[in-house]
């Protein structure tokens, strides 16, 4: 099986990265070298890297650490509020709803326009055949089909839409 | 007339104290170690990515994740690692993201067209090793500068690259190979 290290590789490195190859190393090593593929590879690559490093981490800017630490800072009390305002909205809307459910109730209750309205509407209600209506829905739905399938997608990709787009935020 | 505080204000306010307590280390310890990996990283992601605005946003994500992973370091070189990790996969992600974007619109190289500083003859062999490391994977381009530019050990790369240490020794093998042979060395034994 074809060696895929050799214990000299280090030596090489580390020759190559302090500057003393080829003149102050030991005669044996460059030998070595000279027989091994491994090292050889090494001595190519290393000092090409080495070079590559110094030419970038001088080109780096990078900018200063306090000012990396006050953006992360800022960052992260402004995902906190959101994290911290998500609960708060979801009781709002669910107090919003009980009031408005009690309103409703309190209205229903005391206003007599509202009660006689009710009443009217029971009875003819009570009074009416649906057997009589099914003709007429059937028709209603072959005429306006397309319509009423439109409106039936647009009842459930709308809320299904702003569902997406709040998980998202 | 004091500001009435309401039930939301103290709420929002521990939540601003737990984020700013979230932080895995205090102000001068992060400065401290900013200081002492922010170049080396800068290199490193510009290597990976070779473009100079994606890393300066890269290297301030990655920060930021580092300071806000819950996590417990056992010492330098585990925090190190950890933040090269952060780094490696957030470059893996904007490439895969440029890939399902186009196909055909690669990450820049716009640190590689910079002169060098040293020279013509610097700047042509800076140029030739750019060329060969650009027909490299990305993942080599990782293995060989963690191993070669940072001095990392087998175990630390593959920490780093999310590779078991008994298969990374064959791919970094493979890697400085390929190189090599970029660079110009042919293959030993075999053809020129």
């Amino acid at each position: 099986m074809k060696p895929i290290d050799c214990e000299l590789e280090s030596e090489v490195l580390a020759a190559v990265l302090q500057n003393r190859w080829p003149d102050r190393v030991d005669a044996s090593l460059r030998e070595h070298v000279a027989a091994c593929a491994i090292c050889a590879d090494v001595l190519a690559i290393a000092g090409a890297i080495d070079d590559a490093r110094e030419e970038l981490r001088a080109r780096a800017v990078v900018p200063d650490s306090g000012r990396v630490w006050w953006l992360a800072q800022m960052r992260a009390r402004r995902e906190a509020a959101q994290a911290a305002g998500r609960p708060i909205t979801a009781a709002q809307v669910i107090a919003f709803a009980c009031a408005m459910s009690l309103l409703g109730a309190c209205f229903g209750a005391t206003s007599a326009w509202f009660q006689s309205a009710l009443r009217q509407t029971a009875s003819s209600l009570a009074g009416l055949r649906f057997q009589a209506l099914l003709p007429f829905a059937v028709a209603f739905v072959s005429e306006h089909g397309a319509v009423l399938l439109g409106m039936a997608a647009i009842l459930l990709v709308v809320p299904a839409a702003v569902y997406l787009t709040m998980l998202r935020e | 007339m004091f500001r009435e505080t309401a039930f939301t204000d103290i709420q929002c306010d521990s939540a601003l104290d737990d984020a700013a307590a979230g932080f895995m280390m205090d102000e001068d310890t992060f400065r401290a170690f900013y200081d002492r990996t922010a170049r080396g990283l800068w290199a490193y992601l510009a290597r990976l990515t070779g473009d100079r605005q994606l890393v300066e946003d890269l290297l301030q994500e990655t920060f930021y994740r580092f300071l806000r992973a819950a996590a417990t370091y056992d010492n330098e070189t585990h925090r190190r690692n950890s933040l090269y990790r952060i780094a490696t996969n957030l470059a893996r992600d904007v490439r895969r993201r440029s890939m399902a974007r186009a196909a055909s619109v690669p990450v820049g190289d716009d640190i590689e067209r910079v002169p060098s500083r040293q020279g013509a003859g610097a700047t042509e062999r800076m140029a030739d090793f750019n060329r060969a490391m650009s027909r490299l994977k990305p993942r080599e381009r990782a293995m060989l500068w963690l191993a070669y530019a940072e001095g990392a050990s087998h175990r630390e790369i593959a920490d780093v690259l999310g590779l078991r240490p008994t298969s990374l020794k064959p791919l970094l093998f493979r890697a400085r190979r390929k190189l090599a042979e970029l660079l110009g060395r042919a293959p030993r034994g075999g053809k020129p």
